[in-house]
């Protein structure tokens, strides 16, 4: 996960023929880790949105709460995300920001949840 | 990754099994001031799973107005909040009537400086997200033991000329068996160990009739006025049960030999 998470040019290549990620989780968690999934690709649609405007503070703040609650759901690398976007929010680097953008986007499509 | 367990390379589990934490002693009345809907979510579900009974606020200012009204026994604070910081929370709290709610901030803001602040300021305890749920739960009722909830962990409660046994649900005063209902006696045990504490309505209700029962007011003053006269809870016998405005209850021990002026608050 650490390559996903540094987000390269060549990571993202390497990325496309990575296998599916399975994750599993617990049974009694299965309606909010769908939920949190789910705003949590609500969130890119609007960092995307925010990125176009060079909006840095909405960024910031997506990348805040990503960074406060990816690991409780059971997803470090969001976690890990989300400093990464909120680091290059605050410094406004959007070369890294368009980065790390493609690196949870690309995690996202190959994550698949399972419920016990 | 709340203690994951790493099955192979691209299978991992997320959460710890839940049988691993113990029943709590007590159910605690939680408020949680978080912006983040999917973090609410998750904290409610394990305080909720733990036994306790929690109220969400999204904005620092709905906690502030629900305090005019409500009592907790614990509050879950974030710190970076869309209308007001949660340290403006926490001073505003600790300048106010409910200035000894035990607080733990629960924030992304890891940096020392943050830390020592937030505490200097009277938090309670502190903790970083991304937080793990046994050590959530094991600190906020850590916090419960050290502070004012001690008593509620005790199954005999000795107080002035009252003897309480929780588990055969009895209450003596001045060694004779005073004869109460189930919720009569629910009722002297909150305010018995929650004495000087004020205790809104709903705080009461929940705790005594649980967080669905439709419970008129009338009906709650008349199970206090009942308890006040079968237990004797009078300024004559050196205490009161004193309604507050609007608010709810607070159980008083008074000094025997001076008389104590209602406030302008009370009723």
């Amino acid at each position: 996960m650490t390559a996903l998470i540094r987000g390269g040019p060549e990571d993202s290549e390497r990325a496309n023929v990575l296998p599916v990620l399975t994750v599993r989780v617990e049974k009694d968690l299965e309606t909010l880790v769908n939920r949190f999934l789910a705003r949590k690709r609500e969130d890119l649609d609007r960092v995307r949105a925010a990125l176009a405007t060079r909006d840095f503070e909405t960024i910031r703040r997506i990348g805040h709460d990503l960074k406060g609650a990816g690991e409780g759901f059971g997803f470090p690398e969001l976690s890990a995300f989300g400093a990464a976007l909120e680091r290059a929010a605050i410094a406004r680097n959007e070369r890294a920001l368009k980065e790390q953008l493609a690196a949870v986007e690309q995690f996202l499509s190959r994550l698949r949840v399972t419920f016990r | 990754m709340n203690s994951a367990t790493l099955k192979d390379p691209e299978v991992k589990t997320a959460t710890p099994s839940p049988t691993a934490s113990a029943a709590p002693a007590t159910t605690m009345r939680v408020a949680i001031v978080e912006d983040d809907p999917s973090q609410a979510e998750l904290l409610t579900h394990w305080l909720e799973l733990a036994g306790h009974r929690c109220h969400h606020f999204d904005r620092g200012e709905a906690l502030i107005r629900a305090l005019d009204q409500e009592s907790f026994d614990i509050l879950v604070l974030d710190w970076n909040l869309p209308d007001i910081s949660g340290v403006d929370v926490l001073k505003r709290i600790r300048a106010s009537r409910q200035s000894g709610l035990p607080i733990l901030f629960v924030t992304a803001r890891n940096r020392e400086d943050d830390v020592v602040m937030a505490l200097r300021q009277g938090a309670d305890d502190y903790m970083v997200k991304p937080v793990r749920r046994l050590e959530l739960i094991a600190r906020l009722e850590a916090i419960a033991r050290r502070g004012k909830h001690r008593a509620e962990q005790q199954e005999i409660l000795e107080l002035d000329v009252y003897r309480v046994d929780c588990q055969t649900r009895t209450v003596m005063r001045e060694d004779r068996v005073v004869e109460l209902t189930a919720k009569d006696f629910d009722l002297s045990v909150l305010f018995l160990r929650n004495i000087g504490r004020l205790l809104s309505r709903g705080h009461i209700r929940e705790t005594v009739w649980g967080p669905n029962a439709v419970v008129t007011s009338r009906t709650l003053d008349t199970h206090v006025s009942r308890i006040r006269n079968k237990l004797g809870l009078t300024p004559e016998n050196g205490w009161r049960l004193a309604a507050v405005y609007r608010y709810g209850y607070r159980l008083e021990q008074l000094d025997a030999a001076v008389p104590r002026t209602p406030r302008t608050d009370e009723r």
